[in-house]
């Protein structure tokens, strides 16, 4: 596997593996898998306010069974959203609002989440987990240590730690 | 310490070996079920105990006694059957019980020592100190001899303790039983009064006692021998409370004029009217015992009174009214103070001394006097004398002093019985002390009146207060048997014997007596509103027609005024008995609750103070201690049968008894017997379970390695859940998920045994978000009124003392939180997720 560039190294990013950028799952939102769809609704828009915008799944023995997010639920409430061009899409709010099927609401989020297919581990360089994301087109990415998922890493806080180390490398 | 177990172990059956995990908990059980029912009982007798406190109801020492040896026993048993079931935790308890029992046996255990006296006592050695020797009467007229220097005939006392020989000597004690006696029941007191009076008369006064009285008697008149060529004494009663701070007023015999050959028969007979009926009640209802009915008796010189009467040294219905009441008939007083003729009143002034306020002379047409041979004769009074007053002014005067002497002495109002001899000399012949009534009425009543036809409107109050019901005659003291609850006694003459209703009548009427007879003196002891000397109102009220008896203002009204019952309402009379005020004392070492609050630091065995204490104490603990059997470590499904129900729990049920249908190894829903079981379940199968079904050791052993964030709560996912049922008990230890969860109930007929207790611990998820869960959970418990604690994740619930179906219903919703909340701890990412689970709860399986 091929690794970004040694110089960032220099510019104080040397030492950081990836568990000082953890979010721990405590803090993040999470659910079983056996939550219904308008549970996590309800639980994305309270974790909004946080600036969480993915749910984590679990089963009853917290083995991490995949995420869902934001995108994948509009997509539930309106499966047309998958189909039609921008020109075509319903211009009226209530076509929305009525195509959001009560059953769908009512259905676990087993049925609905995107396995994660990696993971990376607490001890992880920062840079390597970039280039993970980067390279399967992550938002987020859980890390574990000895087998238990700790928490997850996002995009957004990999960036801000490396372009803010870019900064300051150069004044 | 030793010793105090032992007497305790000996109150239940030892229990049987130990053989099995299942006869354990059927044992324990078997303890505290005998808790619970000796817990009721408890609290019953308490409840009843505090009600008759309100002083709606009769009762005597009887009950009294009866009431605090099952409270004994009980509280015993409860502390027992508690030790068996802890193990012994609460040997405190022990010192507790010993403790208060002792105060209770003080209080109850208060007979009279009855000193080794002479068997008669001249007057000249008597002081008040002496009562328990020479009875009330007695002592007072030799305190008044001997100390205040007034007049008082010479006499002797035949003393207790003669009593109590002749009781002894006869074997009497045995044969006459009074504890049983219902005091509402008169024809039962008159068969038991009878039996009694016959008995007495039929025994023998022991020769040295006889020898004893008839020498006393010889030497009274030795001295008294150039008065009088045949000396004769009346007998009287001198009851060892009588004439103390309950008067017996007129309730035992007095004979008169009795001659030496007639003594003996007359003191027997004076010993037995300690059994008349009316005196049965009247010691019964102020609270007394058999062993306080001690007859001592007074022999007295008699005196053939000129006139002769009673003197109050207050007016008892008006304390403030400042005078000296003075009643007075031609002859011998027994007519003054039993209604059969309306005495002269004099009202004399203690502010201005000597000064007469009012003076009432009726006619009077006969007189009692002493028969020439023996006994007392009734005559017709001189004509020139009937309508002029028995006393001058300056004898009223006279009189009026010894009242005040009296009063000033005894430092408390007087109630007195005078006479006077043919040579004007005035005679003490009792003193006692006189009741005042101490709260008036409301006096505002005229306004009310208005309106109602007055039927009658003349009459002395002789008790003041109102009271209304229909009229019953009494013509004869038979009438009194068949006296209706409620009824307006309505009379010619009073009658020391209306006694007997005084439990049951509104009020009393009759058309001659005085406010200063015996029976006016029994009213206001009983506090019933009284009428006397109402002259019409045999010949103008109708038998059983509704009146109004207004003995404030004198007036009695036709049909029933309620606002005016309701104005002149009287304290309950029975509330200043001696009865009472045993049951009081012991009320307090038995009723005050000082354990309140369970979390309380001082909710301890140590710091139980009284009966109800050591019961709320025992009560809470033993269902802690029943709460944790299914935590036993001896628990295994060696002795349970599995339940196989479509739920996602693994269950196994140990039956103590009644909870299961069937003996089989495995049974369903249908086979539960256990009425709180029957209600969880019903509720746990109505609700859609989130997540998996219970799995195996193998497939959790499969994913162990992945597993959860709070070490060593995996293992939870697998343990099977007990239930430990009987009929009307549940104790479920829910094994779900990462939590235990136990839910206990018992639900049967009686309100104070039904509970149902939830606790809460642990979780899978972060300690946030399992404090959260418990958040959830105690505002759902709370809106179904639980008593709720909660210390971080660890929740302990309870309600108690609802009845069955509530804790039924309660027991349904326990059921669907239970489902609902199960894992939900993963997902409480923040407050707000709590609050609107609970909302959602609500909506969907909260129903009132």
């Amino acid at each position: 596997m091929a690794y970004p560039s040694q110089n960032f190294c220099k510019k104080g990013l040397m030492m950081t593996i990836i568990k000082k950028l953890l979010i721990p799952l405590t803090d993040y939102p999470h659910m079983p898998y056996w939550a219904t769809l308008e549970e996590a609704i309800v639980l994305l828009n309270f974790a909004h306010e946080s600036g969480y915008h993915t749910v984590l799944v679990f089963d009853e023995f917290y083995k991490l069974l995949g995420m869902l997010d934001g995108r994948e639920i509009l997509r539930v409430i309106n499966p047309k959203f998958k189909k039609l061009s921008p020109d075509k899409v319903s211009s009226k709010w209530n076509d929305i609002i009525n195509s959001a099927n009560d059953n769908q609401f009512k259905k676990p989020i087993k049925d609905f989440i995107s396995p994660f297919n990696m993971m990376v581990e607490s001890t992880d360089h920062i840079l390597k987990v970039a280039y993970l994301l980067l390279q399967h087109n992550l938002d987020i990415i859980p890390v574990k240590e000895a087998g238990k998922v700790l928490g997850v890493v996002r995009m957004h806080d990999i960036f801000h730690k490396i372009t803010g180390s870019i900064l300051q490398s150069e004044k | 310490m030793r010793r105090l177990l032992n007497i305790f172990r000996r109150k239940v059956a030892a229990p049987q070996p130990v053989s099995d995990d299942g006869q354990m908990f059927k044992e324990r059980y078997s303890y505290f079920k005998k808790l619970l029912s000796e817990n009721n009982a408890v609290l019953e007798i308490m409840a009843d105990m505090e009600e008759k406190l309100s002083g709606e109801y009769i009762f005597d020492m009887n009950y009294v006694r009866t009431s605090c040896n099952k409270l004994v026993d009980s509280v015993q048993n409860i502390i027992v059957n508690l030790d068996k079931l802890s193990k012994g935790k609460y040997p405190v308890l022990y010192f507790a019980f010993a403790r208060i029992n002792s105060k209770i046996e003080a209080t109850l255990i208060n007979k009279i020592e009855i000193p080794v006296t002479d068997f008669a006592i001249p007057f000249e050695s008597v002081t008040k100190e002496m009562v328990n020797s020479v009875g009330g009467k007695n002592a007072n007229l030799g305190e008044i001899k001997n100390r205040v220097g007034l007049p008082v005939p010479d006499g002797f006392c035949i003393s207790a303790y003669a009593f109590k020989k002749f009781i002894e000597y006869n074997k009497l004690k045995n044969k006459i039983i009074l504890n049983s006696t219902d005091m509402g029941d008169i024809e039962g007191l008159n068969k038991i009064s009878k039996e009694a009076h016959n008995l007495i008369m039929e025994s023998q006064i022991p020769p040295d006692i006889e020898t004893g009285i008839l020498n006393a008697f010889s030497e009274l008149f030795r001295k008294a021998s150039s008065k009088v060529s045949e000396p004769t004494a009346s007998v009287r009663s001198s009851a060892i409370y009588e004439d103390a701070e309950f008067t017996f007023a007129g309730q035992y015999k007095t004979a008169l004029n009795v001659t030496s050959d007639k003594l003996i028969e007359q003191y027997k007979k004076v010993i037995a009217s300690l059994f008349t009926s009316r005196a049965m009640f009247y010691y019964k209802t102020k609270g007394f015992e058999e062993d306080d009915m001690v007859m001592a008796v007074g022999v007295v010189e008699m005196i053939d009174a000129r006139a002769s009467g009673i003197m109050y040294s207050r007016d008892p219905n008006n304390a403030e009214n400042d005078s000296i009441i003075i009643n007075a008939v031609w002859g011998l007083g027994k007519y003054a103070v039993d209604g059969t003729v309306s005495p002269n009143i004099y009202v004399v002034s203690r502010d201005k001394p000597g000064t007469i306020l009012e003076k009432t002379t009726p006619a009077q047409e006969v007189m009692l006097k002493c028969d020439s041979r023996d006994g007392a004769v009734e005559v017709e009074v001189p004509e020139e004398k009937r309508a002029t007053s028995c006393l001058t002014d300056d004898q009223i005067k006279f009189l009026a002093d010894y009242a005040l002497v009296l009063e000033k002495h005894y430092d408390r109002p007087q109630d007195i019985e005078w006479a006077l001899d043919e040579n004007n000399n005035f005679f003490i012949l009792q003193t006692r002390p006189l009741n005042i009534l101490k709260e008036q009425p409301a006096k505002n009543i005229q306004t009310i009146t208005k309106g109602h036809k007055i039927l009658i409107n003349k009459g002395q109050v002789a008790c003041k207060g109102v009271g209304a019901g229909k009229v019953f005659f009494v013509n004869r003291e038979e009438d009194l048997e068949k006296f209706p609850e409620g009824a307006v006694l309505v009379a010619k003459h009073t009658s020391t014997g209306f006694v007997t209703v005084m439990n049951k009548t509104s009020a009393i009427i009759a058309d001659v007596g005085s406010p200063t007879g015996h029976m006016a003196t029994l009213a206001r002891e009983y506090k019933i509103p009284t009428l006397l000397n109402t002259v019409i109102a045999m010949k103008t009220l109708e038998a059983d027609k509704e009146i109004t008896v207004d003995a404030i203002n004198g007036n009695i009204y036709e049909g029933r005024i309620d606002e005016l019952v309701e104005a002149g309402k009287m304290d309950n009379p029975f509330k200043d008995t001696a009865v009472f005020r045993v049951l009081r004392e012991l009320l307090n070492n038995i009723a005050p609750l000082n354990l309140i609050h369970p979390e309380s630091e001082k909710f301890s065995q140590e710091y139980c103070e009284t009966f109800h204490d050591i019961t709320r104490f025992a009560h809470e603990v033993s269902m802690k201690e029943m709460f944790k059997i299914v935590d036993s470590p001896d628990i295994s499904k060696r002795e349970a049968v599995k339940l196989e129900v479509k739920i996602p729990l693994e269950i196994y049920i140990i039956d103590l008894g009644g909870g299961i249908k069937s003996d089989s190894k495995k049974i369903t829903p249908e086979h539960i017997l256990s009425i709180p079981m029957n209600a969880l379940l019903k509720g746990m199968m109505a609700i859609e379970w989130p997540g998996p079904p219970p799995i195996n050791v193998k497939g959790f052993m499969s994913v162990i390695a992945s597993t959860a964030m709070q070490p060593h709560s995996e293992k939870l996912l697998w343990e099977p859940s007990f239930a430990i049922i009987s009929g009307e008990y549940m104790n479920f230890n829910i094994r779900l998920g990462y939590h235990i969860q136990t839910i206990e109930a018992y639900a049967g007929d009686n309100i104070n045994d039904n509970y149902a207790r939830f606790l809460f611990r642990g979780g899978g998820a972060s300690v946030d978000r399992r404090t959260r869960r418990t958040r959830l959970i105690k505002q759902i418990l709370e809106m179904m009124d639980f008593n709720v604690k909660r210390t971080g994740d660890v929740l302990d619930a309870s309600i108690t003392k609802y009845d069955k179906s509530t804790v039924l219903k309660k027991l349904g919703i326990l059921a669907h939180m239970t489902a609902y909340t199960k894992q939900l701890d993963m997902t409480l990412f923040n407050d707000a997720m709590v609050d609107w689970y609970f909302k959602e709860f609500i909506k969907k399986h909260y129903v009132k």
